[in-house]
């Protein structure tokens, strides 16, 4: 026992001084005529995991798709603020949206694998950024779906279609498909509402080990999963950010009551 | 039981650095009792300090287990075995830090009988004795809560009762001695308050004991002894 | 206990009569079948293939019908085709909500509705009364127009299918949106959009009254566009209504051709489109 000493308590490592990589400011967000988001203001830290919780329609689906500006798809959508990605506003006009979305991956709700074979699932978005020899691709794509943590279940069935996988499979390959690219942020919009428990709890895993790598956004209606995947949660209400904080600090000792009483199902 | 792995690595690590810390905190607690103990005899200043001084670690241990436990509900909502396991730890942690107490305040009254002057202590042969029997079933326990292992548990239980009857047996002979003589009755109300703690310290084992019991088989066999047979489930 | 037994009754009320309306609709189709069947095997010989129409009371074949019908249904679905998948691509991703897209999918709707002998009397008026005669070419527009509105509909009808998430899956990866149309949603509906086409050819596999006033019929082997030209349904229309034994036996083969040519583009768009959507 002379091995006894007090050590440092490694389960909770609030991060110190984390770096935030996309600063959000003074952010607004309209559909139309409808004021979704309102006067957001918001740092995403490097390397973390960060949550946004809230019931449906208080807008955290539409945070987050701002961020990669998916909403440029959409004419009657606006937004107005800034999104300072190392300094550059995201919301200037001249932004190269490709460019903007090789460095800030997203995966949906629903898995979406392409109409190809698995190898052309990852392969489709690197060939869009990148000029390289087959030999450095097929690197490339063992690369993202070991990192995916799929391809031992699919290193033999490469040129098989990607719709042959199961739900969770699939799942897997979109994150695949998206880390391929390399980007620095990864944004997962519900990522697990459509799996089974098994395949969530294998996702969870997989964001916790690849925040190693990218700074990873998720938005979930499930707070226990934000309460098990993140670093930082925020608590968002009516298009507001409600509270943001340290997720230990957020499910632990919440500042304000609204979020205690969404987090303790006291909510409406 | 709680040895396969979880698909959540950081989850099985978690309570991994939550077992280890609970053995860790129960080997300071035993160090404190044996060197307490052993200062019963010597009376040796430095020891008694020493197990004073050990008592604030053991203190910051136990706010550190029970702290990870709140931050392991809070995060992963636990389940069955690891459920028993973190509700079970949070109670333990109490037990040992009591049992720290307890050798803490065995290290008081020594210092307050040597410092009357008396130079040996009356019956700490027998001190000893239970002293040991305490500190080994400290040991015992903790192996168990270790391997998990409830046979070696219900052990403890069956001996620390032991501890119960030595601590009667000194404190027959005590009061021979104050009616002996009446100048012993300060150092023997002392040595009372000594083999009292050392009986504390038996109870604190038994109760682990009783939580390891519990984290295994999910019994709750406190207030209530062993159940006859092993239990079928239901218990309304 | 009685509500049971009502709704029981009323069960198999529905059932007998959902029934009897099936084999009501089946006992006819069965009968056409039949009959094109019998009349059409007794008419079928192999000099219907090799030997070209014959003028009354001698032996022959359809051989240059067979040809004229290849061709024209051929050519309009070359022209037809590439036409309506594009037209069909704008509609389901750059026109959806645009006042182009509303009007584009009003008029195809209408032409897609329209009578086939409406599209024959204005090629007719368009093309035959210029040039100063009937053509194979003019017969080749005119089904070319019955081509696009049904392939135009069902790419249109097929990409839209494909869900948005797909789409915005593309975007999110830097695709641009050409890529993404060509490698993603056509990709996807690629099933559904070869369904449609075959569906198409076999709609003007045996349109008769397109080609009644443009590529009107040859009695001989013609490989000029600019020349009438033989073709199936015209020749079943003109020997089945003649007088002459020899001459509705070839008609009734013809029939039959073209029936099992319909039938198989059937059953292959069915096949392939079931294939996709189960895989």
């Amino acid at each position: 026992m002379a091995n006894v000493t007090l050590q440092a308590a490694s389960t909770v490592k609030p991060p110190l001084a984390p770096q935030a990589q996309l600063v959000i400011r003074n952010f607004n967000f309209y559909y139309g005529g409808f004021h979704a988001l309102k006067n957001i203001n918001m740092d995403i830290y490097k390397g973390r995991v960060t949550a946004f919780i809230g019931p449906s329609g208080c807008g955290k689906s539409t945070l987050l798709r701002t961020l990669n500006r998916m909403y440029s798809l959409y004419p009657e959508q606006r937004a107005e603020g800034e999104l300072l990605l190392d300094g550059k506003n995201l919301l200037d006009s001249d932004l190269d949206l490709n460019d903007l979305r090789a460095r800030i991956g997203m995966v949906f709700q629903k898995p979406t694998p392409f109409p190809m074979s698995i190898y052309d699932n990852i392969a489709f978005g690197v060939r869009l950024h990148e000029k390289m020899s087959r030999g450095q691709m097929d690197e490339r794509v063992e690369w993202a779906l070991q990192r995916a943590a799929l391809w031992n279940e699919v290193k033999d069935k490469l040129n098989q279609s990607g719709m042959s996988l199961s739900g969770g499979q699939q799942q897997r390959l979109c994150i695949a498909r998206g880390i391929a690219v390399k980007p620095e942020i990864l944004l997962l919009d519900e990522p697990t509402s459509a799996l089974d428990p098994i395949s969530t709890l294998r996702i969870e895993e997989l964001i916790h080990d690849l925040k190693k790598d990218f700074t990873i956004v998720i938005v979930t209606h499930n707070m226990q999963q934000a309460a098990r995947v993140s670093d930082y949660t925020a608590y968002m209400y009516l298009g507001e950010v409600v509270e943001f904080d340290l997720t230990d600090t957020l499910f632990i000792k919440p500042k304000k009551k609204e979020t205690e009483d969404y987090i303790t199902g006291r909510f409406g | 039981m709680a040895n396969s792995e979880h698909t959540s690595k950081q989850f099985d690590a978690d309570l991994e650095d939550i077992r280890s810390r609970v053995l860790q905190m129960g080997g300071l607690v035993e160090i404190q009792l044996t060197t307490v103990i052993e200062g019963l005899a010597t009376g040796g200043e430095d020891i008694i300090s020493r197990v004073i001084e050990t008592e604030r670690r053991v203190n910051n241990y136990e706010k550190e287990i029970d702290d990870a436990c709140v931050h392991v509900v809070a995060r992963r909502q636990p389940a069955a075995s690891d459920l028993r396991l973190i509700m079970s730890v949070s109670k333990i942690v109490t037990d040992l830090e009591r049992m720290g107490d307890e050798a803490e305040k065995i290290a008081r009254m020594a210092r307050s009988i040597y410092g009357r002057g008396a130079l040996t202590i009356p019956r700490s042969i027998d001190l000893r004795q239970a002293g040991n029997k305490a500190a080994m079933i400290l040991r015992r326990v903790l192996d168990a809560k270790a391997r998990l292992d409830t046979a070696e548990a219900e052990k403890v239980i069956a001996e620390g009762k032991l501890i119960d009857t030595e601590f009667r047996g000194i404190l027959r002979q005590l009061i021979t001695y104050m009616m002996e003589d009446p100048r012993t009755i300060t150092t023997a109300l002392d040595i009372v308050w000594i083999a009292k703690s050392i009986e504390r310290v038996g109870d604190h084992a038994e109760n682990i004991a009783e939580q390891v019991i519990y984290i295994v088989d999910g019994i709750d066999i406190r207030h209530t002894g062993l159940p006859p047979a092993p239990a079928p489930e239901e218990s309304a | 206990m009685e509500l049971h037994k009502k709704r029981k009754l009323i069960n198999n009320i529905a059932l007998a009569l959902s029934l009897a309306a099936m084999s009501f609709g089946l006992f006819w189709l069965a009968w056409i079948l039949i009959t094109i069947l019998q009349l059409g095997i007794a008419g079928l010989s192999v000099a219907v293939f090799t030997q070209m129409t014959p003028p009354p009371g001698s032996a022959g074949g359809l051989a240059n019908a067979i040809f004229g019908s290849f061709v024209m249904v051929g050519l309009a679905t070359l022209i037809g085709t590439p036409v309506g998948i594009l037209a069909g691509v704008y509609l389901a991703e750059y026109g959806r909500s645009t006042v182009l897209g509303h009007v584009t999918r009003f008029i195809n709707d209408i032409l897609l509705s329209a009578p086939s002998i409406v599209i024959g009397l204005f090629v007719y008026a368009a093309v035959v009364v210029p040039m100063g005669k009937f053509s194979g070419f003019a017969g080749v527009l005119a089904l070319a127009l019955l081509v696009m509105p049904v392939v135009i509909r069902t790419t249109e009808n097929m990409l839209r299918l494909v869900p948005d998430s797909l789409r915005e899956a593309a975007a999110a990866l830097g695709a641009p949106k050409w890529v993404m149309i060509l490698q993603v949603t056509v990709r996807a509906s690629q099933a559904g959009i070869i369904t449609g086409v075959l569906l198409a050819v076999a709609r003007i596999a045996g349109e008769t009254a397109p080609l009644m006033f443009t590529a009107l019929s040859n009695q001989f082997w013609s490989t000029a566009l600019t020349e009438p030209m033989a073709n199936l349904p015209m020749t079943i229309f003109r020997f089945a209504m003649s007088p002459f034994k020899d001459w509705q036996e070839l008609a009734w083969a013809g029939v039959l051709l073209i029936t099992m040519g319909v039938l198989i583009l059937n059953i292959a768009a069915r096949t392939l489109f079931k294939q996709k959507i189960t895989s």
